[in-house]
């Protein structure tokens, strides 16, 4: 059994079949810079928390979901941000955020 | 929040050189321990250190007490328990040990994320403690439900299904930080209240205050003078809502079904609702 923990900077798209997903990725960048500190949290079109992953040192996560309208919160010491976002099945969507 | 189950960053701070109290950092992923962690904090792996290797269980008895024997940990020590995701693991490992009787087990409130966010210290350095005779007592199965501690509540007894509304209604099969190909169905428990474990935490992983905490099952039509039972995919996030009910709410009867959904949502022959209303019985 696998278990539901966040991996730093979000799954590998490596052997998953990107036809059966709508794939939420990016890198946070804080003053220019990728963050090495924070966490990325995926909330659903009622605003509601779907999930959360630290991010990598180079700022990046990833998120795996279904079609839809999609709310990119990202948490770092200081700062934070709000980035809406609309997904499709099949698709990879880059979404970058700069924080200052 | 004033509560002896959990201790805040300024608590955590001026006890960090004390002996006899352990930080343990509990995640699935020992990589962040690895990197850094609160001073004087040790590990444990919520999955290779608390399950079975085999089975779909949880360390025996024995298999527990030499676990904390070799950790070092003593049975008057008061263990300190954070950990990254929103503290799921390590509430699932607070769970754990009031499951084998640990006297005085706490919560560090916001966990890894809420420390990190606050910038304040961590370390590298591995501490290390001497090996003790860890003594755990028998399970206590009043807080830990199986399938047919389940199937009887179903229209007379409160299940809470603590997962995000999608995984709820069976739009997600997992989080979404979590790959969508699981090939388990979707759906809920028929009559369980969908109360999501975040309901319960601030965006930096603290709980929100109890007045918050009450009126969250108030609202939701939880009648807390029933048995309860919590549940969500593996049983982690529902040990989080568990920690709110049972320790910081104080409603004594209520219990963790561990199984959650990847064991109801594989039995031949139960009832399973799909779509956003709880269904019924």
């Amino acid at each position: 059994m696998s278990g539901c923990g966040a991996v730093v900077g979000g799954v590998s798209l490596d052997n998953v079949d990107i036809s059966t997903q709508a794939v939420i990725q990016g890198i946070v960048s804080k003053d220019g810079q990728p963050a090495s500190v924070g966490y990325v949290r995926l909330h659903d079109k009622f605003d509601e928390f779907v999930a959360e992953v630290p991010i990598s040192k180079q700022g990046e996560f990833r998120f795996f979901t279904v079609a839809g309208d999609w709310t990119v919160v990202a948490l770092v010491p200081g700062s934070n941000s709000r980035t809406q976002v609309q997904a499709t099945l099949g698709n990879v969507l880059d979404v970058d955020i700069s924080l200052s | 929040m004033s509560n002896q189950a959990l201790v805040d960053a300024e608590w955590a701070l001026s006890h960090l050189d004390d002996a006899k109290v352990v930080f343990i950092e509990v995640d699935e992923d020992t990589e962040a321990y690895a990197g850094n962690h609160i001073k004087n904090a040790i590990a444990l792996n919520w999955k290779t250190d608390l399950q079975d290797p085999i089975r779909r269980d949880f360390v025996n008895k024995e298999q527990f007490e030499a676990l904390l024997s070799a950790k070092g940990v003593s049975n008057d020590d008061i263990v300190v328990l954070y950990g990254g995701n929103n503290n799921w693991f390590a509430a699932y490992a607070f769970w754990y040990f009031k499951l084998y009787g640990h006297g005085d087990v706490r919560l560090l409130d916001g966990g890894r994320k809420k420390w990190e966010l606050d910038g304040r210290e961590l370390v590298s350095e591995v501490p290390s403690r001497a090996a003790t005779k860890y003594v755990a007592k028998d399970q206590d199965r009043s807080i830990r439900a199986f399938r047919e501690d389940v199937l009887k509540a179903i229209g007379t007894q409160n299940l809470v299904d603590v997962r995000s509304p999608d995984e709820y209604a069976g739009r997600l099969l997992a989080p979404a930080h979590l790959p969508q190909e699981a090939a388990r169905i979707g759906g809920h428990i028929p009559t369980a209240a969908n109360i999501p474990w975040s309901k319960a935490a601030n965006e930096d992983g603290s709980f929100k205050s109890i007045d918050e905490l009450k009126a969250l099952y108030e609202s939701a039509g939880v009648d807390l003078k029933k048995d309860t039972i919590a549940y969500c995919r593996i049983g982690e996030r529902s040990a989080h809502s568990w920690f709110v009910l049972h320790e910081l709410l104080g409603v004594k009867n209520v219990s963790n079904y561990d199984g959650s959904w990847t064991e109801y949502g594989s039995l031949v022959g139960v009832p399973v609702a799909v779509g956003d209303e709880p269904g019924t019985a």
